[in-house]
């Protein structure tokens, strides 16, 4: 020990971490624990409110299950083509990682166009913010699950100027399964808020 | 007095925590948590005494423990002690001593919660709504009370002695919360929800409250009393209370004070029968001027002896002292004469009708009330010259 | 310095002021990789220089928060109190709350747990030091936010619970709770960055032989706290969002005209607000159990226990929230249900209670000023969780809660508790952080005037409560006072005077303080014979913590390289920690690369309170806000840990016979 540098480089882990599990992951998989209750907190509130509707509309009168259906699989098909990206990272191939990860942003930001589509329609259809309940829990938790997609988005297009610039802090394929994680884990809470919401009734 | 204290405290020192802490209390506190006046009150009452006692006694075993390490054990230049990790099984049966102790606590705390949730022999209803910052209470039709028509009064809660009553509460802006200590724990009124609470005075008496949610600017100030009668002086109450209007002789301040009435005070306050000029019942439009909807009704205002949420007394100091110390043999008989001109308090009247939100911290300055479309919450000013006040005090007066 | 380079033996060289070439991202803000003086500060990212500056801004805010208690107090010490009006008290009472627990309890704990969880694990960081600085940089900036609305129209004026609908735009028409909803949502995402960063190092960076069940006590606690809030942050943020859309964005979440339930805030703000509470006492809870077994020269009796029913009490805090609203209208079974999970949580806090009073049991105490707080902390705590058990029975609560017994109550926990843990604390570890001694004899002024005065204060408030006074009330009247020598007028007078003794503790703090930073006697090594790794180097600290990254054989580590079981059973000295410091140093490792300083924390700290301010304000701002984070987040994300070699001229990751030297301050 005493000739060899140490690097206390600890934010990439040249030291070995006596959990096994690298920091930044670690570090991911709390953040997304918090995450969960963030989530737990907003779907407990749209469906303690969902029926509340006043004088709006209701969700059957609004909803169109089969286009949120379509775009649900869009972001659903972004988390297979996360893990191909995860994959070539994994296997030092940038020219596929780039690939991966720009179709895995273009298809979030396909989810998240449909989603400004979904609440602009919803709009003209009298479903304000305000209007009523239902509205007001409707739309921030969405609201929420769409900023996190587009947060997502943001980290996957500067991972692809990563990428290309070659120049990354730590090991480029853990950074990449970090992001992985964290829009694996907003696909799986769209898969809830998809059920809850669009496809049980009130 | 310092020697006096000390003495006192070393007398009772070793009697437990709780005996301490009883011999420094008032006397005679209306609020007092320990002073239980009727069976609910009473259930919790000898649920929490044991516990008190109890958790006394924990703690004296704690404090001696205590005490003794650090006279024992302190550093006399000992050797360093031995490095023992601890003594597993003292660690558990030291866990599980106040675990039992725990458990027993806790199967009569449940049983009390559910007996104290019991609903289905009450004997009368009355409605409570909270809103900033006063009570309305109301009373549905109950005939076998001669209460043949809704009953609508505030400040006190006056009900039956020995009579199990069942207050259903509701709020008509913010949390607000119902405590009459003597007579019950408290409970929240929440807007929105309409939930119970049982009380029963055993005997007629007047019991002090205080709203215990904290509710916004005049939280402080939102008093409440409940009043319990004999049978026969509640019938007489419910008469009084559901008599017709009287209105005051021609030619009397209190007929002009009638017109100062129909031209401000309406605006919120219903007086019941009171009719305008071209014979058209007056009815307040609280709902347009105040955010709560409602003002107090002020049929009988001389009947009750506070007014603005309790906050002030309606009688002279002499007067209410006279009703609250009575017993309760007399008590019904002095509550009932009501507020006379004697014993009006005066000053403090004219000060609320001078300028209410001077005494009384309100929302009623233009400039706080954008977000509620103009509409006050409590009472404002209403600039009016000393001969109106003079006028209204008067057509108060005949309100009994 | 960022970079430390030791030869062995080490050569003193004079100090070469050395030309610098930064790396910068996005091609400004030049990164600063040696910086001194105040920038040493701003830019820092060693967990010590940012565990003090958490530590002074907590103190900083004590002193607000406890001017404020003294104006409430003035207010109370007599009937109809003229010295603050309504609008005003009640502004008063609900930033007394706001900052006594989370401006000073929470980031006073995070300055301990910041300072001495590395030291204590044999770390020579944090997980991740930059995070670490944007945590203490959000933490000010959102406390100073919090504050700003004294200056804009009046702060929060609902009570630290803020129950929905009262604290609507209806009810509350200034803009205090919008600041108060803002600014907490910062100071939740300071902690919320803390806690991440201190699992992640507490789990992943012990030194080698450091299990778990070898991990100090005060760590362990510390472990705890962090999950409560790691888990508890997130409720409290959707209950503040759904605030703020409310008041600022039309939302209609607790607007009862719409049909909303008032009470889904009560449920959002408890499941936070329960696990809170021991957030804000288990970190003292470790303070005293570091404490107590150093000045009774044993281990902590039962170690494993003290453990288990920290976590224990961090599961059990989630199911306890509803006691807080047994006179809310829950009804009876749920009532009941809650009454006894807070029945239960009472074993595992009595289980610390016995086993801080088996440590001291057959030990050889030293009465130091720490040990004092410490004490007093198990005799006053026992009197708060006592009261405790007394609502924790439904039915009696009923009478008690939003009374004074339920103030008492929670000062007897958080100030009998939380509060002399941490004075405890700062005695013990005062020498270890600046290398002085606060003076004992100060000390004990200190300490006998804030135990006096904590029970003058708070002591009678079980009175005042029990016998009907009702809390946040700006004033209370005689009619309601009862009579006698003693009636409540007495005890509120009593009060009012015990918090005038309480500050006159404190000042005496602050003047042992600024004494000893002028003229303190310098610290021994290991002043209290101290048992845990953080004793094991130089007072201060140097900033890479250990010359050697120490191998963990026992619990109390440090406790038993200094001393040897004797043949009978006796404890024989074996080393100094003189010595074990030496060889400490003559194995030190050569090259040891600290984490550089780094401008991103505090431009992405910075972004968060002009966005907040422009969501009250003017959108355009909030989104101006929102480029200064996204702007920021870049640079801290594609900016690396340590600054390249390139950084520094000449290049430094050479190997030993190099010789650049750059001495250890």
């Amino acid at each position: 020990m005493t000739d060899a540098a140490v690097h206390n480089d600890a934010e990439h882990n040249v030291h070995a971490s006596s959990s096994g599990i690298s920091n930044v992951k670690l570090g991911m998989w709390l953040f997304l624990g918090s995450e969960c209750l963030l989530f737990g907190g907003l779907i407990s509130t749209y469906m303690l409110y969902r029926g509340r509707v006043g004088q709006g509309p209701t969700p059957s009168q609004v909803f169109d299950i089969p286009f949120t259906s379509v775009s649900s699989f869009v972001l659903l098909m972004s988390s297979l083509t996360m893990v191909l990206a995860v994959s070539s990272a994994t296997k030092k191939d940038d020219r596929g990682t780039t690939l991966w990860l720009t179709v895995t942003a273009l298809l979030g930001a396909t989810f998240v166009g449909g989603q400004v589509y979904e609440f602009t329609a919803f709009k003209s259809e009298g479903l304000g913010f305000g209007t009523s309940l239902f509205g007001s829990s409707f739309y921030t938790l969405t609201g929420f699950h769409g900023v996190h997609v587009t947060v997502g988005i943001i980290m996957l297009m500067a991972l692809v100027g990563v990428v290309q610039r070659g120049e990354i802090p730590g090991s480029k394929a853990e950074t990449i399964e970090m992001i992985g994680l964290y829009w694996h884990f907003v696909d799986i809470v769209w898969i809830v808020i998809f059920t809850l919401i669009y496809l049980i009734p009130v | 007095m310092i020697a006096s204290v000390l003495r006192r405290f070393r007398r009772w020192l070793p009697a437990s925590a709780i005996v301490i802490a009883l011999s420094g209390c008032a006397t005679n506190a209306p609020q007092d948590t320990w002073k239980p006046k009727g069976p609910n009150a009473a259930k919790i009452d000898n649920l929490q005494k044991p516990i008190f006692a109890v958790a006394g006694i924990i703690g004296v075993i704690v404090f001696a423990a205590v005490i003794y390490c650090v006279i024992k054990f302190r550093d006399r230049g000992q050797p360093i002690p031995h490095q023992s990790h601890g003594n597993p099984a003292l660690e558990i049966t030291l866990t599980i001593i106040p675990a039992l102790i725990l458990t027993v606590v806790g199967v009569f705390t449940v049983r009390t919660v559910f007996d104290l949730a019991k609903t289905n022999d009450t004997e009368m209803i009355i409605n409570v709504t909270g809103q900033q910052w006063w009570w309305e209470y109301d009373y549905p039709v109950q005939a076998q009370f001669g209460i043949t028509q809704p009953i609508v009064t505030s400040g006190q809660l006056v009900f039956p002695a020995g009579t199990k009553v069942l207050l259903r509460a509701t709020s008509r802006d913010v949390i607000h919360s119902f405590w009459i200590p003597a007579l019950n724990g408290k409970r929240d009124v929440v807007p929105g929800r309409v939930q119970t609470n049982r009380i029963e005075a055993d005997l007629p008496g007047i019991y002090a409250g205080q709203c215990t949610e904290f509710c916004g600017l005049s939280h402080a100030n939102m008093r409440m009393e409940a009043v319990a009668l004999s049978k026969e002086d509640f019938a007489k109450w419910v008469a009084n209370q559901q008599s017709a209007y009287v209105a005051p002789a021609d030619g009397t301040l209190a007929k002009e004070g009638e017109s100062v009435f129909l031209s401000q005070c309406v605006r919120c306050h219903q007086v019941n029968g009171l009719t305008r000029a071209d014979g058209s019942p007056a009815i307040a439009a609280a709902d347009e001027n105040v955010w709560s909807g409602v003002a107090p009704n002020l049929t009988h205002l001389m009947s009750r002896n506070t007014f603005a949420g309790a906050m002030f007394d309606l009688a002279k100091p002499a007067c209410r002292d006279e009703v609250w110390e009575s017993d309760p043999a007399t008590f019904g008989g002095k509550y009932l004469q009501g507020v006379t001109e004697d014993c009006l308090n005066q000053s403090a009247l004219r000060a609320w009708l001078r300028n209410a939100p001077a005494v009384k911290p309100m929302y009623t300055n233009p400039a706080q009330l954008t977000k509620t479309g103009g509409k006050t919450r409590g009472m404002p000013f209403l600039g009016l010259s000393e001969s109106d006040i003079e006028k209204l005090v008067a057509y108060l007066l005949t309100r009994s | 310095m960022a970079i430390i380079e030791r030869s062995t033996p080490q050569v003193a060289l004079p100090l070469v002021e050395v030309p610098v070439t930064a790396s910068s991202t996005f091609g400004v803000l030049k990164r600063p990789v040696a910086a001194t003086g105040w920038k040493s500060w701003l830019f820092t990212v060693d967990h010590k220089k940012i565990g003090i500056m958490y530590g002074a801004a907590a103190m900083f805010f004590f002193v607000l928060g406890g001017i404020e208690a003294l104006l409430i107090r003035l207010q109370l010490a007599a009937p109809n109190g003229k010295v603050l009006n309504a609008d005003v008290y009640n502004q008063m009472f609900t930033m007394h709350a706001t900052t006594m627990v989370f401006l000073f309890v929470m980031p006073m704990a995070a300055a301990f747990a910041n300072y001495f969880i590395p030291l204590q694990i044999g770390a020579r960081d944090v997980a991740f030091p930059r995070l670490n600085a944007f945590g203490l940089w959000a933490l000010i900036s959102g406390g100073i936010f919090l504050n700003l609305a004294w200056f804009l129209g009046g702060a929060a004026d609902g009570g630290w619970f803020m129950y929905a609908p009262n604290s609507g735009p209806v009810f509350s028409p200034t803009h205090g709770i919008d600041f108060w909803a803002l600014g907490l949502q910062i100071t939740g995402i300071a902690s919320l960055a803390g806690a991440i960063n201190l699992i992640v190092t507490l789990l992943n960076m012990r030194a080698p032989g450091m299990s778990l069940m070898r991990l100090p006590i005060f760590s362990w606690m510390a472990l705890v706290v962090q999950f409560l809030l790691l888990f508890a942050v997130p409720v409290i943020t959707v209950a503040l969002f759904l605030l703020t859309f409310q008041r600022n964005f039309g939302a209609t979440f607790f607007d009862v005209s719409a049909g909303a339930d008032p009470l889904l805030w009560q449920h959002l703000f408890w499941i936070f607000g329960h696990p809170e509470v021991y957030i804000l006492v288990l970190p003292s809870f470790g303070i005293v159990s570091e404490v107590l077994p150093v000045f009774s020269r044993k281990p902590l009796f039962g170690y494993p226990f003290v453990v288990f029913s920290g976590a224990a009490i961090g599961f059990v805090g989630w199911g306890v929230w509803a006691h807080h609203m047994f006179a809310s209208g829950l009804g009876p079974v749920s009532v009941a249900v809650f009454s006894m999970t807070t029945m239960l949580i009472a074993v595992p806090t009595g289980v610390k209670i016995v086993n801080w009073t088996l440590t001291l049991w057959g030990g050889k105490l030293w009465f130091t000023t720490a040990m004092k707080f410490s004490i007093a902390l198990i005799v006053l705590f026992t009197i708060g969780g006592l009261s405790g058990v007394t609502h924790a029975v439904a039915p009696a609560d009923t009478q008690q809660t939003d009374t004074y017994y339920i103030v008492a109550h929670l000062h007897y926990v958080l100030f009998g508790g939380a509060v002399l843990g941490l004075f405890s604390g700062f005695y013990y570890w005062w020498p270890k952080v600046f290398g002085k001694m606060l003076s004992e004899r100060i000390g004990t002024w200190n300490f006998w005037l804030m135990v006096i005065g904590m029970n003058l204060t708070f002591g009678p408030m079980h009175i005042l409560g029990l016998q009907g006074q009702p809390r946040r009330m700006y004033i209370w009247t005689e009619a309601r006072a009862g009579e006698g020598f003693f009636n409540l007028g007495f005890w509120n007078l009593v009060s009012s005077i015990g918090a005038f003794v309480i500050a006159s503790g404190v000042l005496l703090f602050l003047i042992n303080v600024v004494r000893t930073a002028r003229s303190g006697i310098p610290a021994p090594l290991d002043p209290w014979d101290s048992r845990s790794l953080e004793w094991m180097t130089t007072n201060p600290p140097k900033e890479h913590n250990f010359d050697v990254i120490p191998t963990v054989h026992h619990l109390d580590e440090f406790f038993h390289r200094k001393y040897k079981e004797g043949d009978n059973g006796e404890m024989v000295k074996i080393k100094t920690a003189e010595e074990i410091l030496t060889e400490q140093e003559q194995a030190a490792d050569k090259h040891i690369h600290m984490p550089s300083p780094s401008y991103w924390p505090l431009v992405l700290a910075l972004g968060l309170p002009i966005t907040a301010y422009g969501v009250i304000y003017s959108i355009p701002i909030a989104v101006f806000g929102g480029f200064v984070i996204l702007f920021a987040a870049f640079g801290l994300g594609l900016e690396p840990a340590t600054a390249k070699d390139t950084d520094f001229d000449p290049p430094t990751d050479t190997d030993a016979t190099s010789g650049e030297v750059v001495p250890v301050d």
